[in-house]
């Protein structure tokens, strides 16, 4: 600490006056460069510096040409508007490996998280700066979707202005407790407790659930502030919450066991939307009833109105549609068209459908030509559908939509 | 399961399984030797790799980067005082203090050692935790984790030095800064200022990596000079190893806290190395060298950084719930390959288990002796000065922040912290309760509130696992109690020593008017948070407004304190001013005498940094750098020519080849949108 201590004069005193107290053990102090040679070498390196960023960006990134039928030279950008290391950033760096050795001229590939503002902002940014020639991919998931059905003022996109290279569905599964007295559907409604169902946030993947919820007229109560889907899962087990959904990815190591030792019972499914935009069993739980087919057996008739509507909009976008890859609008149809075919090769290549089946959860990669109208109509959420939710975020959870 | 455990091991005699696993461990201990990478950047730089491997070579190439960075990312915290990760700010705080007495070597080599042991204890729990781990996580309920963080944020009082209202003021302000953002019940955003960018919170990289690097840059970059001493090694490895040896408790506790700390979903890394610090010290008897280079205060926590990482593989593995961004994306590497975590994994995949906790070890014990061969060669680091050096951590330490989120905002937030944590360590306000407070605040929250609505009224508090953290809480206050009203029946004798205010080169401001001003600080910022959280739903805002409420109380005492000394000393103050001044010429009295000149100096640091990252918001990284680096060198450093050139073009050749080395990308600016 010593000669740290005594070093520490005025950077404007002369180097004559320090060098006059230096301590024994200690090298010199150095002198002052001249101003001279600070400018000269910081104004080389500046120069330096300056020529290969503006050089260097258009030799490094020639002028792009991805409407000549290839990606030869070019590099496909996947925007991650979450951190790394979630269940988005995964599936997007497996399906960005794997895609740019489908796309002609085998561009290269780079994954870009910016995460923040729960993927809002990321997807801003896209929404406002992104490249218009099939080069910058936004990578779409629940996360973003939510906010933007919700009508959030933080959201300045809107996947109407976006168009879908691919799409991937997920599908989920309602299960409870065996102890608290739940042995099937019938369980929830007529309670003399409700049930507590645990989640992490309203605003997010759970509305879907909430919405499940309403529609079924469930007796359940709610807790939220999980930190993910596992924690709740362990609460289930421990006692401390009744009712939980898990994805189908996560359905096996979660649910699959605990629904074996008999301490849990698997409720429903969420179903699947089918080219019609009706409710479908879910192909990876086909012996599990749907969230429509739950209703019939709770109220003896088919499940229509604003209720249902919602449901089936909010179960397109959050689960059967869930994560997508998405460009510009204005994208030249030459390259969206490369990159959708491409898509559709690598999601019917067998090789790559064994590959995939757990990154993807068994269910496939969809960017056939019918696609991108079937996830326009998915997208479009109408006036109705909005108000139904916040109104229920609103009155049953005390939540106000900003 | 002996049978699989010696097959897994026998399998490691395969060499591309030996040769993935020395990849990964010279990965790891790279990634780990750069601040603010870490296991994030070792797992995300190897994984595009794996695809396409076998699922064993992945694994042991993944492993053992996971393995080893909590190794190497001591080495830039104990030499030069930047944290190569949040949780190698624990082994800052005596490592670093060693280091500067010219004994780097003695604290790399304690270091390295526990690191290793806490990384062979690791691999072993992890063989035990197969058949408890069900048991042990499900044992821990909500109100268990809540009494958990209790306890984490009371060691906020341990930790703070002698100094208890400054360190439970740095605590309550790190607990406020921890619930900017999102509130994990009501999702409702805090403290944002409607910024969308502080919705998901601070990075907990970036405030660590502000809070004591670039405040250790900023206090030190005036040092021009570099040491002539040679750095003694201490005595040589034998002693190292003896000394070591000689707390061989502390580092087997540290290992047991950490792994229990990796195995709870919801901890994670940095809160239960702060712990194994914290009970080091709590257990001490004499606790006067914590701080200031005990080896107690290195070992522990080492022991336990390497430790989490192998604890954090039990919930990963076992439930499919990562701890941590590292096992997450190691996670999503098995659900490539087919392998579904779960409990049924042991049953399936028993061999992948053992070449997992195999791997461990071994790249443990790899990892700490290429680290250990190194030591000689890196405690020379300490001979270059520090100006020089300052210039290309700054740059280095910003780059690496950059990663996680890809925010320029985070790296303002760097600087800001940057300035605050100077503020802190020269006016003496203890720097861990404060980012022990930031990292606990939301799971504080969060498990207080699933307590509170899960079960009805205190029934909570009568749960055994509730209990015995209340002991642990309470014990120690009525003991020290007892001990306080003993002491005071027969006179001072016994506690002499606690009294003693030691002579505190750490904090020169300390009783100046930056202090009085800190103290200004944090009143003002928890009035402003006590009247901004009125704002909040109810849920919202009880937790926010206890904290500011208690804060407001605590540095509400310290203002006063610290006006009636200013009141006090007003009188003496101009003989002693003109006393230092003239002490401080002549450059004998090390302490408060150059104390304005000194601040200026560190102010002046924060003026570069902030007018580095303002090059970089217009002309991106890489004109940023080549301005800033030359002009630091040659204007503050004052370096030879040759050696900023050098210097600067090395760097400027990394970052150009960086980004398609590594997963790194460079901060763009205004320039780069146009070309």
């Amino acid at each position: 600490m010593t000669s740290n201590k005594s070093s520490l004069e005025p950077p404007g005193l002369s180097p004559e006056g320090t060098d006059g107290r230096t301590e024994p053990g200690e090298l010199p102090e150095p002198p002052k460069h001249s101003r001279r040679t600070i400018l000269t070498a910081v104004g080389a390196f500046a120069l330096l510096g300056t020529a290969t960023t503006v050089l260097g960006g258009s030799l490094l990134n020639p002028p792009s040409s991805t409407e000549d039928g290839n990606f030869s030279g070019e590099t496909l950008e996947f925007l991650i508007p979450l951190a790394s290391g979630g269940g988005t950033d995964t599936w997007a760096r497996f399906i960005g490996t794997e895609l740019t050795n489908y796309v002609p001229g085998r561009p290269g590939f780079a994954p870009v998280n910016e995460a923040g503002g729960e993927g809002i902002l990321g997807t801003n940014r896209f929404a406002r700066s992104a490249k218009t020639d099939g080069t910058e991919i936004l990578v779409g998931t629940a996360s973003t979707v939510v906010p933007w059905v919700l009508g959030r003022s933080a959201v300045k996109y809107s996947f109407e202005d976006l168009k879908p290279v691919v799409v991937n569905g997920t599908g989920g599964v309602i299960y409870a407790r065996a102890e608290a007295g739940v042995a099937g559907v019938q369980d929830l409604i007529n309670r003399d407790t409700p049930l507590e169902f645990g989640g992490i946030s309203a605003t997010g993947l759970d509305i879907t659930t909430l919405v499940a919820f309403d529609l079924l007229e469930a007796d359940v109560t709610s807790t939220f502030g999980f930190e993910g889907r596992g924690p709740v899962n362990l609460a289930l087990q421990r006692g401390e919450i009744d009712l939980d959904y898990q994805t189908t990815s996560a359905y096996a190591s979660a649910v699959a066991g605990i629904v074996k030792e008999g301490k849990a019972v698997v409720l429903m499914s969420f179903g699947q939307l089918n080219e019609a935009g009706d409710v479908i069993r879910d192909p990876n739980f086909p012996d599990v009833p749907t969230v429509a087919e739950a209703y019939e057996t709770l109220h003896g008739k088919k499940p229509s109105g604003e209720k249902y509507e919602a449901y089936k909009t909010l179960l397109g976008l959050t689960y059967t549609y869930q994560k997508g890859l998405w460009v510009p609008q204005e994208t030249p149809e030459n390259a969206y068209e490369l990159l959708r075919q491409s898509s559709e090769k690598l999601g019917t290549d067998t090789g790559f459908q064994e590959k995939a089946s757990k990154v993807l959860g068994g269910y496939p990669l969809v960017a056939d030509t019918g696609m991108a109208d079937r996830v326009r109509d998915a997208y479009k959420v109408s006036g109705s559908v909005r108000s139904y939710v916040t109104g229920l975020l609103a009155d049953k959870y005390n939540i106000h939509v900003e | 399961m002996l049978d699989s455990a010696m097959a897994a091991l026998a399998s490691l005699a395969d060499p591309s399984l030996l040769i993935m696993l020395l990849i990964g461990t010279v990965a790891g201990l790279i990634m780990g030797l750069i601040p603010g990478l870490g296991g994030t950047g070792a797992v995300a730089i190897l994984l595009p790799i794996t695809f396409g491997m076998e699922p064993p070579q992945a694994l042991a190439l993944l492993i053992g980067a996971l393995a080893v960075v909590h190794t190497s990312d001591t080495v830039s915290a104990v030499l030069l005082g930047a944290p190569g990760s949040a949780s190698a700010s624990v082994t800052m705080l005596d490592g670093y203090s060693m280091a500067k007495k010219g004994q780097a070597a003695r604290a790399l080599t304690l270091a390295f050692l526990s690191s290793m042991a806490g990384g062979i204890i690791g691999a072993v729990g992890l063989t035990l935790a197969i058949p408890l781990a069900r048991p042990l996580v499900l044992s821990f309920a909500s109100p268990e984790l809540f009494m958990l963080t209790v306890l984490g944020v009371s060691l906020a009082a341990v930790l703070s030095r002698g100094n208890i209202i400054k360190g439970v003021s740095a605590g309550l302000l790190g607990l406020i800064l921890g619930m900017v953002g999102t509130s994990p019940t009501t999702a409702e955003e805090r403290f944002t200022f409607g910024s969308l960018f502080l919705g998901d919170g601070l990075s907990l990289v970036a405030v660590a990596l502000g809070i004591f690097g670039l405040a250790e840059i900023a206090s030190r970059a005036s040092q021009r000079r570099g040491e002539k001493q040679t750095i003694t090694l201490g005595g040589g490895w034998g002693q190292g190893i003896r000394e070591w040896l000689t707390h061989w408790t502390q580092v087997i506790r540290g290992a047991l806290i950490g792994i229990w700390a990796g195995v709870l979903p919801g901890v994670g890394a940095t809160a239960g190395t702060w712990m194994a610090y914290g009970q080091a010290v709590a257990t001490a008897k004499d606790k006067r060298q914590f701080g200031k280079g005990d080896p107690r205060g290195i070992v522990g926590p080492e022991s336990a950084n390497n430790s989490v990482e192998a604890g954090d593989l039990i919930p990963t593995l076992l439930f499919g719930i990562p701890g941590g961004v590292p096992s997450a994306m190691l996670l999503g590497m098995l659900l490539t390959y087919g392998i579904q975590p779960g409990p049924s994994i042991i049953t399936e995949h028993l061999d992948l288990m053992y070449l997992i906790v195999w791997s461990f070890a071994i790249a443990s014990i790899l990892g700490a002796l290429l680290c250990f061969l190194s030591v000689k060669q890196l405690a020379k680091l300490t001979k270059v000065p520090f100006a020089v050096l300052a210039a290309g951590l700054v740059a280095i330490m910003l780059l690496g922040s950059f990663q996680e989120g890809g925010q320029l905002g985070d790296l303002w937030i760097m600087i800001i912290l940057g300035v605050f944590g100077w503020l802190l360590k020269s006016t003496g306000f203890p720097r861990a309760p404060f980012l022990i407070g930031f990292v606990l605040a939301i799971p504080l929250e969060r498990y207080y509130f699933l307590t509170d609505s899960l079960y009805e009224g205190f029934d909570w508090m009568a749960r055994p696992g509730v209990m015995v953290f209340l002991a642990i809480l309470i014990l120690p206050m009525i003991w020290a109690f007892i001990k306080f009203i003993r002491a005071r029946r027969h006179t001072n004798l016994d506690d002499g020593h606690r009294d003693e205010q030691p002579e505190d080169d750490e904090a020169p401001l300390k009783n100046s008017t930056w202090s009085l001003v800190a103290s200004g600080i944090f009143f003002v910022a928890f009035a402003a948070a006590l009247i901004s959280s009125a704002s909040f739903s109810p849920e919202a805002r009880l937790v926010p407004q206890l904290v500011s409420t208690g804060g407001l109380i605590f540095s509400g005492i310290l203002l006063f304190i610290e006006t009636r000394r200013r009141l006090r000393d007003r009188t003496p103050k101009a003989d002693q001013i003109h006393a230092e001044e003239t002490e401080g010429i002549r450059g004998t009295l090390p302490a408060k005498a150059g104390w304005t000149l000194d601040a200026k100096f560190a102010l002046k640091t924060f003026l570069w940094m902030t007018g580095f990252l303002a090059l970089t918001a217009a002309f991106g990284y890489l004109i940023a750098v080549t301005i800033f680096i030359p002009a630091f060198l040659l204007i503050v450093a004052r370096a030879r020519l040759k050696v900023a050139i050098i210097y600067t073009g090395v760097l400027y050749i990394v970052l150009l080849a960086l980004p398609s080395l590594l997963p790194i990308d460079l901060p763009q600016g205004w320039l780069n949108t146009l070309v």
